[in-house]
């Protein structure tokens, strides 16, 4: 069996000390290791930002790309390579702002990838901005005189979209979060995991404590059914999206699953040559 | 008896113009003529006057006339604003229930045909391409069953009822005596060898070039002139194991392919200005990362949305210098359809050898523009992955794989997900050999220079043809205007040398240099305002004195009398 140290290399991450991605990271690597994923079929996209960084520190193959542009490499990736186990990951800002329209379509096109939002409410690397997550009133360096627009409430947002696979995450929770990726990773599908990772330098607001006091656990919420549409939205809607756990989850087929048999062989396998034949009729259809 | 014959046809856009055309097209290219057709329309899907001129010759050309033998007019408009490119014993026929008001011209033939009249009557009023292409060959002297099979083969697919009322309103066509056909008819000389061709257009030649080249993953975002690409891949792709995929914009669009390619697929997009901008960031990242993608932008007026359906060639500038920062990138420039499929398959070789992105510069004359082709050869690009590492002789330690391994040719081995010893981590930042970010000056310089010494060696590839080779004037350009430069070059009795350059970036500076060593002038002909390749040129070799630009910006690919005239020559 592997072991977390297993996909954990040998770099520093560069984040806080006390930053929410560490325990990210970590439960990122223990869920591999409880899912024995062989290291070398295991690609994590990221974007940019302290987020984006993720993906320098896991023992696999790792994908570090642009601004808010995780998703769609990931999906290429898992297009190209359905063998593969494939987690993109990012911020708040890659996720819902400059990659928001990606996390919309990845949602209805349902690409078995597992999303992970390291969502801290703040842009941190640019030194302390506004996010579209970030709550109202909230200042920063963008925002002096506090922002005065509305957040987006990713649960609310994926669940009206269609996403078959939605859960929320709490850094501070950590075997709670081990166990949302380790079935996010086994759904068949998207899946989207939005993990409250406190900013400990940016976001005075939204801290530890904070989070502590506001979040609802649905683990030991008695009966809450994860195939229950209304009360999930219902759920989201009452604890004002500040609920961890499964949020929602529902079995359907996937986008390869759709449009390919299930014997067919990943892209990376095909034989690239048309023989004559082929291409003789592919020819004669211009005729 | 005439070599060759033009016809215009007009109609109201969204009537059946373009497959009264194609079927022509079709139709003689069976019989061993060549075909060229040259689309005109607008930014609408139906309504307003939309115009399609096919060229027809026993010999190959890749441009239409100035002017027109047969002005074939299915709406007023086409006869307001296109009577005045017939030739002076040309052929107006429309169809009589437009009751046109046409000034006596001496010598010009004016023809009503019953065109609706006839097809109402046969109760199939939606058939009218039938009736106009009938009318055609009956004038051109062609034999009723000639384009009776045609229609059996065209219609086929539809069912029997449809090929038997197609028949039907033919042979009403060909037994119609309300004419005296003798005094009108046109007649062709034989085609040199009577054997069936195909008609294509660029995006048809640039689509089967991928998928021949193993291109099995195509991500697209619909886009005039380029949508063909990804609806032709996503119709074939799937038969081959491979997909294609519409994506919500055109950033995902490069990134996805970039997913895709880095993962060991080859892997494209197609698409036009608006999308390249777009994609610009991507673009570079896969000069970073060193991912091989083949990018096709099929070029249309800009700025902004621009003509959207309109001829240009003014992307150049930002292709070549585009993207922030610095990284290799490759251009290749096809000028024929034959170019557009071979070209496409260099272009994956390139984009293998060389890891970093190819763009395969289109315009809208040359993938819209469908022509009759000589057979394709399969076999003529081998296929070439370059350093392309799908397993690993014994298993590495897990971090050591040296994804971007200084080399003397600055390529590396590549790598793929699911190589055991192959792991390694790639990013947009500056990177060490193991693909992590690293930003002290020593390293920076050394994977700089890594990157933009890969595609030097390209400079000893030969990427200029000239043709003729015995005057002192080069007439150079690339795209669309290579088929309007030959025909005008031919026309005034090769007066002037021309070529076409075929790899834009890098440029073939060797190459150019001999050229200017040996001409005395050199006239880069392009569809854009700048001058954008002569400025490229100049700005790379020492060349001011002998170099001229001769530009076109109106949204019109050149006319051969326009060239001719930039020639020296008369018309």
């Amino acid at each position: 069996m592997a072991t977390m140290k297993d996909y954990n290399n040998d770099v520093t991450p560069n984040w806080c000390p006390g930053c929410g991605h560490f325990s990210v990271l970590r439960a990122l690597q223990v869920a591999a290791a409880k899912l024995n994923i062989p290291k070398e079929s295991l690609v994590v996209t990221t974007g940019i930002g302290c987020s984006g960084r993720l993906s320098g520190y896991m023992s696999a193959y790792g994908f570090h790309g642009i601004h808010g542009r995780s998703l769609p490499v990931a999906q290429g990736i898992k297009l190209a390579n359905k063998d593969l186990t494939v987690i993109a990951a990012g911020g708040d800002g890659d996720g819902f702002a400059i990659g928001l329209s990606h996390t919309l379509h990845a949602i209805r096109r349902n690409i078995d990838v597992t999303y992970i939002v390291l969502n801290n409410q703040v842009y941190g690397l640019t030194k302390g901005h506004t996010s579209p997550l970030s709550q109202k009133s909230f200042q920063t360096k963008s925002s002096p005189y506090g922002s005065v627009e509305a957040p987006i409430k990713p649960g609310i947002l994926a669940l009206a979209n269609g996403a078959g696979f939605i859960a929320q995450g709490y850094s501070a929770y950590q075997e709670q979060l081990i166990d949302i990726i380790v079935k996010a990773i086994q759904h068949k599908g998207f899946s989207l995991v939005n993990v409250f990772s406190p900013c400990v330098t940016y976001n005075k607001i939204n801290t530890y404590q904070w989070f502590r006091e506001k979040l609802v656990d649905l683990d030991k919420q008695d009966g809450y059914n994860t195939n229950d549409y209304q009360c999930a939205m219902n759920t989201l809607v009452e604890t004002d999206c500040l609920c961890t756990g499964i949020i929602y989850e529902e079995k359907g087929a996937s986008y390869i699953d759709l449009v390919q048999e299930k014997s067919a062989l990943p892209l990376t396998k095909l034989d690239l040559r048309l023989t004559s034949q082929e291409f003789s009729r592919l020819f004669e259809d211009f005729k | 008896m005439k070599k060759n014959i033009s016809i215009m046809i007009g109609g109201v856009q969204g009537e059946g113009v373009v497959s009264t055309g194609m079927n022509l097209m079709k139709t003689f290219s069976s019989l061993g003529y060549y075909t060229y057709g040259n689309r005109n329309f607008s930014s609408r899907i139906k309504g307003g006057n939309t115009t399609f001129t096919i060229h027809i010759d026993i010999e190959k050309i890749a441009a239409v006339s100035d002017s027109v033998d047969i002005l074939l007019a299915m709406d007023l408009d086409t006869i307001d604003k296109y009577m005045h490119l017939l030739n002076q014993d040309g052929m107006i026929i429309y169809d009589s229930d437009l009751k046109p008001d046409i000034p006596i011209v001496k010598a010009l033939k004016i023809l009503p045909l019953p065109i609706t009249t006839l097809c109402k009557g046969l109760g199939a009023p939606t058939m009218k391409s039938t009736a106009a292409i009938a009318y055609i060959g009956r004038l051109l002297s062609m034999p009723m069953d000639i384009l009776s099979s045609s229609i059996r083969r065209r219609y086929g697919k539809k069912g029997d009822d449809i090929v038997a009322k197609n028949l039907e309103i033919l042979a009403a066509v060909y037994e119609n005596q309300d004419f005296s056909w003798q005094m009108l008819q046109l007649q062709l000389l034989s085609p040199q060898t009577a054997i069936t061709r195909g008609v294509m257009m660029g995006n048809d030649a640039i689509a089967l070039g991928a998928l021949s080249a193993g291109c099995r993953f195509i991500a697209s975002y619909p886009i005039t002139p380029a949508s063909e690409i990804m609806e032709y891949l996503g119709k074939h792709l799937p038969n081959y194991g491979g997909m294609m995929l519409q994506v919500e914009d055109e950033i995902a669009a490069v990134t996805a392919i970039i997913g895709a390619a880095y993962s060991g697929v080859r892997s494209m997009t197609a698409t036009s200005g608006p999308g390249i901008s777009l994609m610009l960031e991507g673009i570079g990242l896969a000069g970073m990362a060193e991912i091989p993608i083949v990018i096709v932008d099929a070029q249309r007026s800009g700025p902004s949305t621009g003509l959207p359906t309109k001829h240009e060639q003014s992307d150049l500038f930002t292709l070549y210098y585009g993207g922030h920062g610095e990284y290799p990138a490759i251009i290749l420039s096809p000028s024929t359809i034959e170019d557009c499929f071979y070209e496409t398959q260099r272009a994956f070789n390139l984009a293998d050898i060389y890891q970093c992105p190819v763009i395969l510069l289109s315009d809208l004359t040359l993938s819209l523009s469908p022509q009759t082709i000589d057979n394709l050869d399969l076999n003529k690009v081998s296929l070439d992955r370059g350093k392309l590492v799908t397993e690993m002789p014994q298993e590495n330690t897990p971090e050591a794989f040296n994804r971007y391994q200084l080399t003397s040719d600055g390529i590396s081995p590549r790598a793929i997900p699911g190589v055991k010893g192959g792991i390694h981590h790639v990013t947009g930042l500056e990177h060490n050999e193991m693909g992590r970010p690293k930003d002290d000056p020593i390293n920076r310089r050394s994977m700089m220079d890594k990157r933009m010494k890969k595609t030097l060696s390209l400079d000893e590839v030969k990427e200029i043809e000239i043709f003729s080779n015995s005057n002192s004037t080069l007439f150079l350009t690339f795209g669309s205007c290579f088929g309007v430069l030959k025909a005008a070059a031919e026309a005034s009795g090769n007066a002037v040398d021309y070529g076409k350059i075929n790899r834009i970036k890098p440029l073939p500076r060797k190459e150019l240099e001999a050229y200017f060593n040996s001409y005395e002038k050199i006239v880069i002909v392009e569809n854009n305002y700048n001058g954008q390749l002569s400025k490229i040129i100049k700005s790379e070799l020492d060349c001011h004195n002998k170099l001229r630009s001769f530009v076109k910006y109106d949204g019109n690919p050149f006319t051969i009398e326009e060239i001719i005239k930039e020639m020296g020559g008369a018309y």
